[in-house]
């Protein structure tokens, strides 16, 4: 477990220069090339990480200051991200035991499965905000592209990930069987 | 318990519950009207916009060229030092249409006629939002240049949104197409009031027209000015489905927006000198229902 700050802060700037790039690549590179209607939420997938690998303490704190980061390429703002967040790494933590990524197959199965979660938490908050079932349906039909893509990335990302957070050898992910 | 048994696990579940129901507030009290940014807010996006911005460009230049050059990666070598030339010559002239192909966009821009009196800030579109829930595009102009929060944002085939969130040097424009926009329109033909709300992908949803409204597909919908956020009588765009049932007291419309949203790349930001006015009628507007 890491639970000293100085443990945490290099590897979590890194984590940060990574989703600003990937934020800009997202909003400025993709709608470039025509994609326009969907968008590659790769927060989700770092949120995601952080759930599956780290037991620190900050793990909510973290995932506050990567939605705060989001929110600057999105209007979405960064309550609604940060709730989700929470609460799918606290169902996490209490699957951890039976979580295991022996094969690029499980990882990206996970990895959906995790999404398909977070994609609940949202709808629901938006829901009993006054959000409208079609507007649900919509978003469900985007996601589904959008999660599918994500969920396929994971392995690789999640290995660049693994390396920055020195995780590798702890087999978490892609531990032998 | 076991959950607290340890510091760590102390630790853990208060920050959980912390960050949780901060979040909560958060969420309970985001209005989808404006975002006033602060200070450090505006800092970063005026960091990272930049990026967004040489991203945009550099894919747009680099794309054109790959386009240009690709394609002729076949030329013998016989001809090489010919085919040099003539690619030079070429992109010369690629550079110019484009250039002039720009100059009529942007004229037509400048030309574009509304009863707005202020000025009217020529923008370039940066970035799109980072999430496909909502619609939302960055453009390169800010508070510096004038412009205000809730400033219509037009292009010459009709409306965009208005200002949602402003910097000092970028500012985000809420788009017709998210679902938390609502314009009040008129179908310009029979004068029918309706409310058009973003909807899904590149529709709206015209909400509110009674049943026995003659709306026929192809109706033009345009502003009505009412709501103090958009001129009278910009096209929005024309009706493309209708649906009426037999019950209800409404008719289910669809509207295509006239702006080709997926290839824009300059809009015009309407900026009046009532757009502060605008402003303090909605802290008036929010400070009377509390009240209430």
């Amino acid at each position: 477990m890491r639970f000293q700050l100085k443990d945490i802060l290099p590897p979590f700037l890194i984590t940060l220069i990574i989703l600003v790039v990937l934020e800009i690549v997202s909003t400025a590179f993709l709608p470039v090339m025509g994609i326009v209607r969907y968008r590659l939420t790769f927060y989700v997938l770092i949120i995601l990480f952080m759930g599956f690998k780290l037991e620190t303490p900050y793990l909510p704190v973290l995932i506050l200051i990567l939605s705060y980061v989001h929110s600057f390429f999105s209007i979405e703002g960064w309550a609604m991200g940060t709730l989700a967040g929470v609460l799918v790494c606290a169902i996490i933590s209490y699957l951890r035991e039976l979580i295991h990524f022996s094969s690029f197959i499980l990882t990206i199965f996970v990895t959906q499965i995790f999404q398909i979660v977070w994609i609940l938490i949202v709808s629901f908050m938006v829901y009993i905000q006054g959000g409208e079932f079609p507007y649900l349906v919509a978003k469900f039909w985007r996601f589904i592209p959008e999660s599918i893509a994500l969920s396929l990335f994971s392995p690789f990302f999640f290995s660049v990930l693994d390396k920055i957070w020195k995780k590798s050898g702890e087999g978490i992910l892609r531990e032998n069987t | 318990m076991k959950v607290l048994d340890s510091e760590q696990n102390r630790l853990k579940l208060v920050l959980n519950i912390l960050v949780v129901v901060l979040s909560l507030y958060g969420v309970a009290k985001r209005e989808m009207i404006y975002d006033e940014t602060s200070q450090f807010e505006n800092l970063l996006m005026d960091f990272f916009g930049p990026m967004q911005r040489s991203v945009t460009f550099l894919k747009r230049k680099t794309g054109s060229l790959l386009d240009y050059y690709v394609l002729n990666i076949n030329a013998s070598k016989e001809n090489g030092q010919l085919r040099n030339r003539v690619d030079e010559l070429q992109n010369k002239i690629f550079q110019l249409d484009e250039i002039s192909k720009e100059n009529k966009r942007l004229k037509g821009l400048l030309d574009f006629n509304t009863d707005v009196k202020g000025k009217k800030v020529l923008a370039q579109i940066v970035a799109w939002d980072a999430s496909s829930d909502y619609k939302a595009i960055r453009i390169n102009k800010g508070q510096a240049d004038g412009i205000k929060l809730q400033s219509p944002v037009v292009t010459t085939k009709g409306l965009v949104g208005y200002i949602f969130r402003l910097t000092d040097n970028f500012a985000d424009v809420l788009t017709i197409l998210d679902a938390n926009n609502r314009v009040d329109g008129i179908v310009s033909r029979i004068r029918s009031h309706g409310i058009i709300e973003g909807f899904s992908g590149n529709k709206c949803l015209m909400k509110y027209i009674g049943r026995t409204e003659a709306v026929i597909l192809n109706d033009m919908v345009v502003t009505s000015g009412l709501g103090n956020i958009y001129p009278k009588g910009v096209l929005i765009g024309n009706v493309s489905r209708i649906e009426r049932e037999n019950y209800g007291i409404t008719q289910y419309i669809e509207v295509t927006p006239s702006v080709e949203f997926s290839k824009l790349e300059e809009v015009i930001v309407l900026v009046s000198a009532e757009a502060s006015k605008i402003k303090k009628e909605w802290e008036a507007l929010d400070n009377s229902e509390e009240k209430e």
